[in-house]
């Protein structure tokens, strides 16, 4: 293998695919970045198994061939490169890979390419277009609801459902809720279910936030995988993320969402993140519970009031305008769940629609009909 | 006083005392006679923890209606002829007490129809005594009615426990001989509910399933037969390629007529205490010391430290190998040749284990740790260098301020303090500052809890769901919102808040486990339990912040050098150890 490029574009693309190295992994080769000739384009891999992402560059191709270099080394040494030409040569007899940029040269030693996993790139099947803009904020908004840790793994996904010219994403994690819906550019020709990985979700997202070109998703039917495939603009070639689906029954979360509600709370995004942010200073040492209460005003604004108290360390009360439709009440959130939340909400102003204590809370952005989160309430146990 | 002789009376009162302890030894006298009369169907039915009522049905052979009588006189039997016959016992009963001894404490009534008699008789007796006999039309087989037990003896009724806890002494009997007997239909029923049934299929996993659930019935192994070395021995359809998970009534045998079969559970099937573990000697259900410990030496290592198995252990041996008359309840039984059938346990029992699948890989499980006593030191040569314990250096009850400066072997914090350098066990520590938290709440009473999204539904043991609905109000006021949904099931609507990543039913039935098998109090072992789970696990990584903040909230705790177990939560080196260490000095 022997072969140039631009020291930019090869940092770009290490930067890109390096997110999926697994860096736990017991298999060396996982640590390692596959680097491979593809036509006329340098291709780079990196994958943990379950998430792979794979992207192209230019570059111009003298000998063809592949191989592994170790992630970490490779992309310190690459970003540490001025911004010049790249000259890459394997030499087989040694396993090492001679690196050339300006004044600098380097030998690092690789692993053959031939223990690499098989990495699926280019399935051709039926595409589902996606608009990047959209779908990152979805992605945002829906996995931050995804559980982290893997005693139900089926939590740990978040669950596309395709309906004609629709997409809804949601994810849960046995507290929390988040369902997004998004339109379709043109319809599915029939209705599919699949769960697929938040963390490779929020791989696809971050990629599609950089490079702004739209998304398209495959889902082949034979197999267990997804693929997103970006046309990829700067590097000069595409990217794509391939991810291994979860099976099993997501729960029935439209069931979840309740349908109506006793109080209506309109307040600022912003004032509520930072009232919510004050309140997490007190409530850390008492398990998180923030305090809220709604109060309708007659005939001047209403307000909300957040309040935290922790035995051994204080209390703080903060308070908000608010426009509250219905009944005061009074309910209480994890203080972290309240900022996840409100973090991920564009709009200017958020609802909260309520009804009792002890039934869950309900978050719209306002002017946003198409995402809902819902959060479960903490109580005090007497 | 003068020595008199004691009147049948008083004597049949003690004699009664020493096989009757507890409504559920009246339960299991009953089962084994219906038992040896060879019943199909044994129907249990109590009421106030079988205080008010114990009522045994089953379809054996029934009792003729000129022998009813004797069967309540003391020492009269129909299971033994002779002396000899002690030496090869078949029957579960044999002395002739059961009877005579619960009429003896309490209101017995029995309806019993032999195949041959057209109608059956009831018979009726107050404190040992008949009050009344009369024909009365019955299906065959006997029904035993035991009303009012100890209501001569309100010394024994004193020391009854809660009801709950007499029915699920109760419950626990009933599921250890439908273990044992697997093609029997036995079914229990308190205050009119069913509270367990098994379906007499003759297969002992069909019992399990009714027994553990099917979750934990899945992860059972059958006992596997030995490789013989002769093929001609072995099952002709061949063991190696049955498929995994199929179960199927497996028998070892041993030269002297010894046959172990059963089940174990895989060594990733662990509980918090022993009750799992049954032990059936010819049909009955033992506590013997020697077998538990072969069981549990089998799974030596391969169990985590202070868990024990679930396993069904069946054992069958020609009765002259065995005394069981050597305990009023027979609870306890002696081997001729105990080495033997020890060895021959702890064999099958290994040889299954080593056919265990790998354990799938599962997040980091919180394991319990062994109660220590405070003035145990961490041994030498866990470090190379002496180690002493803050305790002994600095006696005052706060801790020093700590400066965090990283975690070693993502299980302690490495901190500096004014004195040198201290080690913190992240889990311990944080054990402490959950625990006091806890308390601080519950006596504020805001103990704060976390509503679920959906309710998990959880399957009970009956064991465990007498536990939880003993102890409902009390699991409530800590934050388990648990809302009884028919039977066995439970859902859990809301969890503690301290409780949040993992496996939460799993969480709540090793809690309630955990604190069931402890001496103390069931609340202050569930409170420790509680912060052990909430805890950080040793394993898991923390960034420097949180670091912080646990050495923070350590340091405001009322004993923050013991985690609630009794470990520490923090070790020390000094300032002038080091500089000895290096020469310094």
């Amino acid at each position: 293998m022997k072969l140039s490029c631009l020291q930019e574009n090869l940092s770009r693309g290490l930067a890109i695919v390096g997110r999926a190295v697994s860096l736990r992994s017991v298999l060396p080769v996982l640590h390692n970045i596959l680097l491979a000739t593809d036509q006329s384009q340098l291709k780079l891999s990196a994958t943990d198994l379950s998430t792979c992402i794979t992207c192209w560059l230019g570059a111009k191709i003298k000998e063809e061939g592949a191989t592994t270099v170790p992630a970490r080394l490779l992309v310190d040494f690459v970003n540490s490169l001025p911004p010049e030409q790249i000259d890459l040569e394997l030499v087989t007899r040694t396993q090492t890979l001679h690196l050339k940029c300006a004044r600098t040269e380097a030998n690092i030693k690789v692993i053959d390419a031939q223990e690499f996993p098989l990495i699926p790139t280019g399935i051709e099947d039926r595409k589902i277009t996606l608009q990047p803009d959209a779908l990152r904020q979805m992605i945002e908004q829906v996995t931050l609801a995804a559980a982290t840790d893997e005693s139900r793994p089926i939590l740990t996904g978040a669950l596309a459902d395709f309906q004609e010219e629709k997409l809804t994403l949601a994810a849960a994690d046995g507290f929390r809720l988040s369902v997004r819906s998004a339109p379709l550019s043109e319809p599915v020709p029939e209705p599919m279910k699949v769960i697929i990985p938040a963390r490779a979700l929020q791989e696809v997202g971050r990629v599609a936030a950089e490079e702004g070109e739209p998304v398209e998703m495959t889902i082949p039917s034979a197999r267990n995988q997804v693929l997103f495939h970006l046309a990829g603009g700067a590097l000069g070639g595409p990217i794509e993320v391939v991810s291994q689906l979860i099976e099993g029954n997501f729960p029935d979360y439209k069931q979840i969402i309740p349908t109506s509600y006793n109080t209506r709370t309109v307040v600022d995004s912003k004032e509520f993140l930072r009232a919510a942010k004050i309140a997490l200073l007190f409530a850390r040492d008492a398990a998180n519970i923030v305090r809220l209460q709604m109060t309708p005003g007659e005939g001047e604004p209403g307000s909300l009031t957040l309040a935290a108290t922790a035995a051994e360390v204080g209390d703080n009360v903060g308070q908000i305008d608010a426009t509250i439709e219905g009944q005061a009440m009074e309910i209480a959130f994890n203080g972290r769940y309240l900022i996840d939340i409100l973090n991920a909400i564009d709009s200017a102003q958020v609802a909260l629609e309520t009804s009792t204590p002890s039934s869950p809370g309900v978050f719209r952005p306002v002017g946003d009909e198409d995402f809902v989160h819902v959060i479960m309430p903490m109580h005090i146990s007497r | 006083m003068p020595i008199r002789i004691l009147s049948p009376e008083v004597v049949s009162k003690i004699a009664a005392g020493e096989v009757i302890e507890r409504p559920a030894s009246v339960v299991k006298e009953l089962i084994e006679n219906s038992i040896d009369a060879g019943a199909s169907e044994i129907k249990v039915e109590v009421r106030q923890g079988g205080r008010r009522l114990i009522r045994v049905i089953d379809d054996g052979r029934g009792i003729p209606a000129e022998e009813v009588e004797l069967a309540f006189e003391r020492y009269s039997t129909s299971k033994l002829k002779d002396a000899e016959d002690l030496y090869r016992i078949a029957t579960l009963g044999f002395r002739g007490e059961a009877l005579p001894s619960i009429a003896a404490v309490s209101k017995v009534t029995m309806v019993t129809r032999t195949k041959e008699q057209e109608i059956g008789v009831l018979l009726r007796l107050e404190g040992g005594k008949v009050i009344k006999r009369q024909k009365k039309g019955a299906l065959r087989g006997t029904v035993v009615s035991v009303e009012d037990l100890f209501f001569n003896t309100p010394a024994r009724l004193k020391f009854l426990r809660k009801e709950s806890t007499e029915a699920r002494h109760i419950s626990d009997l009933v599921t250890r001989y439908a273990l044992a007997y697997p093609s029997m239909r036995f079914s229990l029923l308190s205050e009119g509910r069913t509270l367990f049934r098994s379906t007499g299929s003759g297969s002992l996993y069909d019992v399990l399933i009714e027994v553990y659930g099917l979750e934990t019935a899945r992860q059972m192994l059958e006992i596997a037969p030995l490789q013989e070395p002769v093929p001609s021995q072995r099952d002709p359809k061949g063991q190696g390629s049955r498929p995994k998970g199929i179960p199927r009534e497996g028998m070892r045998e041993e030269a002297e007529g010894l046959k172990i079969s059963g089940y174990v559970g895989a060594p990733s099937l662990h509980r918090a205490s022993g009750r799992y573990l049954t032990i059936l000697i010819n049909g009955r259900w033992v506590r013997d010391q020697l077998l538990g410990y072969a069981i549990k030496e089998a799974y030596h290592t391969l169990l985590p430290k202070g868990r024990y198995p679930v396993a069904v252990v069946r054992v069958a041996l020609s009765p002259q190998e065995v005394d069981i008359n050597v305990h009023p309840a027979k609870a306890e039984v002696r081997f001729r040749r105990s080495g033997e059938v020890f060895a021959a346990v702890q064999k099958a029992v290994r040889h299954t284990l080593k056919g265990a699948p790998i354990p799938v890989v599962a997040p980091p499980r919180w394991t319990p740790e062994p109660r220590l006593p405070t003035s145990l030191r961490p041994s030498p040569g866990q470090m190379a260098l002496e180690v002493q314990r803050t305790e002994e250096i600095a006696p005052s009850k706060n801790i020093p301020p700590l400066r965090v400066l990283g975690q070693l072997g993502l299980t302690y914090i490495i901190a500096e303090g004014p004195e040198g350098m201290y080690l913190i066990d992240q889990h311990a520590a944080h054990e402490r500052v959950l625990y006091e938290r806890l308390l601080g709440e519950r006596a504020k009473m805001a103990v704060s809890s976390q509503s679920l999204l959906e309710p998990l539904s959880l399957d009970l043991s009956p064991e465990e769901a007498a536990i939880v609905e003993e102890n409902l109000d009390t699991l409530r006021s800590w934050g388990f919102d648990l809302e009884p949904f028919g039977g066995q099931t439970y859902l859990l609507r809301a969890v503690p808040a301290i409780l949040k990543e993992g496996d939460l039913s799993q969480a709540m039935r090793e809690v309630i486990d955990e604190a069931s098998r402890q001496a103390g109090r069931w609340e202050e072992e569930f409170v420790i339990s509680l912060a052990c789970h909430g805890a950080v696990r040793a394993g898991q990584t923390m960034s420097e912040g949180e670091m912080r903040e646990l050495v923070r909230q350590l340091e405001k705790t009322n004993s923050p050098r013991t985690c609630p177990h009794g470990r520490p939560t923090m070790i020390h080196l000094s300032a002038e150890q080091l500089q000895k260490e290096f020469g310094r000095s």
